[in-house]
């Protein structure tokens, strides 16, 4: 059956399911995974246009932190058994086209779409800090650490776009509130689906 | 082993409330007894069921609760289970409903508690079944982690998986069809798929599965139809030991192998294509430039 035998293993990484508010964690899991996989894929868009400029090492950089998030959340997602979102292979299209278009606006573009993208993330996962803590601190304590370390280092990607004079690009504000608001529709459709 | 949550169709609560009931360890005697109920149907029938606790109370369900309070899911289940000896008699009926009713010793009016195409009780059933594959397939892995068996390669363990869960319609099968009816009825879809897609989520869990990507959905996609087919052809099938049905499964399950197999190498001749393209393309630009200079 397709994919390879090496995502076939022991499914020993299992988490208690037991006790657990399975609906919420589905979601924040789905919907953080999601997130990851665009990420990835808006950073390898800049790369493929601005890979050879000087802003090349920083945007790298920052790709490398996000690859690392997207294993973190591909472990979390066999351990709670959750389903991905059906529109991964839309995200991934989307996500390429969001990063080399803004990296064709220039260097500064490409910084102002990290910045909008960060700026979304961060307050997504605030969210979902507050909710699990809401929820039971304890009982989800391990998935609380996870999500806080990442929403710290989205928020250092968020503060070196600025640095990279994301604010100078034409057109920012309009540039941000668009990416924004397509991120807020991404987060709602792929929590649901 | 999943908990499963189901649109109000209250017996179905009956099933999760009887499985968080079980790990408390309150009603041992009821499963055990069900799991004759599927290998043995008509024949023998479980007196010694009665007497676990003193008599379920309607009329305490307005009252106090005391330790041996049934809820009244916990009675329908009960009911259901009973109603399954019958079933290969009366069919998925209200009289099979009404005949389980009797041997736990309450009035035949118990059966109007359910609907009369007995959805229900195909409902308790199908969850019932999928319950005893988890624990089984749960059994087995333990048995490869602590070294006892051999791990199978995918292909054998979804194909013994299949079979172990349609065997255990086998006692059911002349039946089955109308049962397959009712599940397709409109009002009941949303929990028979439910149901449907948490088994296949299963095996494949318990295969091994760890995509995070859109093979999750075309592996589930492609075991639900090797699962639905064989299960037709299981209808259909007069074969001794349902043979002719266990090679219809093998052959699927191995198309499904070569699928893959066929997928992945095409993708490795698509990039080999491409690669080779890119160097034809790179030599020839070379070469006009080494003219040009020339």
């Amino acid at each position: 059956v397709p994919g390879g035998a090496a995502a076939l293993r022991l499914c020993s990484t299992r988490v208690a399911q037991e006790g657990i508010n399975k609906p919420v964690i589905d979601r924040i899991i789905r919907v953080d995974h999601a997130g990851e996989y665009g990420a990835n894929r808006i950073y390898a868009g800049q790369m493929a246009v601005l890979g050879r400029s000087s802003v090349g090492p920083v945007i790298q950089q920052m790709w490398n932190q996000e690859k690392v998030h997207l294993k973190k959340f591909n472990e979390l997602m066999v351990a709670y058994r959750v389903r991905p979102t059906v529109l991964l292979p839309f995200w991934n299209v989307a996500g390429f086209v969001l990063g080399a278009g803004s990296a064709l606006l220039g260097k500064k573009g490409a910084m102002a779409c990290t910045v909008a993208v960060e700026e979304s993330i961060s307050e997504h996962y605030n969210n979902q800090i507050r909710t699990l803590i809401e929820e039971d601190p304890e009982k989800y304590k391990e998935l609380l650490q996870v999500i806080k370390q990442f929403r710290d280092e989205e928020q250092e990607h968020h503060d070196i776009g600025l640095e990279h004079d994301a604010e100078a690009t034409p057109a920012y504000s309009i540039l941000k509130t668009a990416i924004q608001l397509g991120c807020k529709a991404a987060i709602f459709l792929s929590e649901r689906i | 082993v999943k908990c499963q949550h189901y649109p109000p169709v209250r017996a179905l609560q009956a099933s999760a409330a009887l499985r968080r009931a079980s790990d408390e360890h309150k009603k041992e005697p009821l499963t055990s007894s069900s799991q004759q109920h599927f290998d043995s149907p008509p024949a023998s029938h479980q007196p010694e069921q009665e007497p676990q606790g003193p008599h379920p109370s309607y009329t305490g369900q307005g009252g106090q609760e005391s330790e041996d309070y049934e809820s009244e899911e916990q009675l329908q289940h009960r009911i259901l289970t009973a109603a399954l000896e019958f079933v290969p008699e009366h069919g998925w009926t209200a009289e099979a409903i009404a005949e389980g009713a009797k041997t736990l010793g309450l009035s035949v009016a118990a059966a109007g508690m359910f609907h009369s195409d007995g959805s229900e009780l195909i409902l308790h059933f199908v969850s019932e079944c999928n319950t005893k594959l988890s624990k089984l397939l749960e059994k087995e892995q333990k048995l490869v982690q602590l070294g006892e068996a051999e791990k199978k390669p995918i292909d054998e363990f979804l194909r013994d998986a299949v079979e172990a869960r349609l065997r255990m319609l086998i006692p059911y099968i002349e039946k089955w069809p109308q049962a397959l009816s009712v599940l397709l009825l409109p009002r009941n879809i949303p929990s028979s798929l439910n149901l449907l897609t948490s088994m296949i989520d299963d095996i494949w869990h318990y295969a091994g599965d760890q995509s995070t990507d859109f093979n999750w959905y075309t592996r589930r996609a492609v075991l639900t139809g090797i699962y639905n087919t064989t299960e037709l052809v299981m209808m259909q099938d007069s074969s001794p030991g349902f043979e002719d049905t266990w090679r219809f499964l093998g052959n699927r399950v191995a198309d499904a192998m070569t699928m893959s197999n066929t997928a992945s190498q095409v993708q490795s001749t698509g990039e080999a294509v491409v690669q080779g393209l890119m160097g034809a393309a790179v030599t020839v630009s070379n070469a006009e430039t080494s003219r040009a200079v020339r």
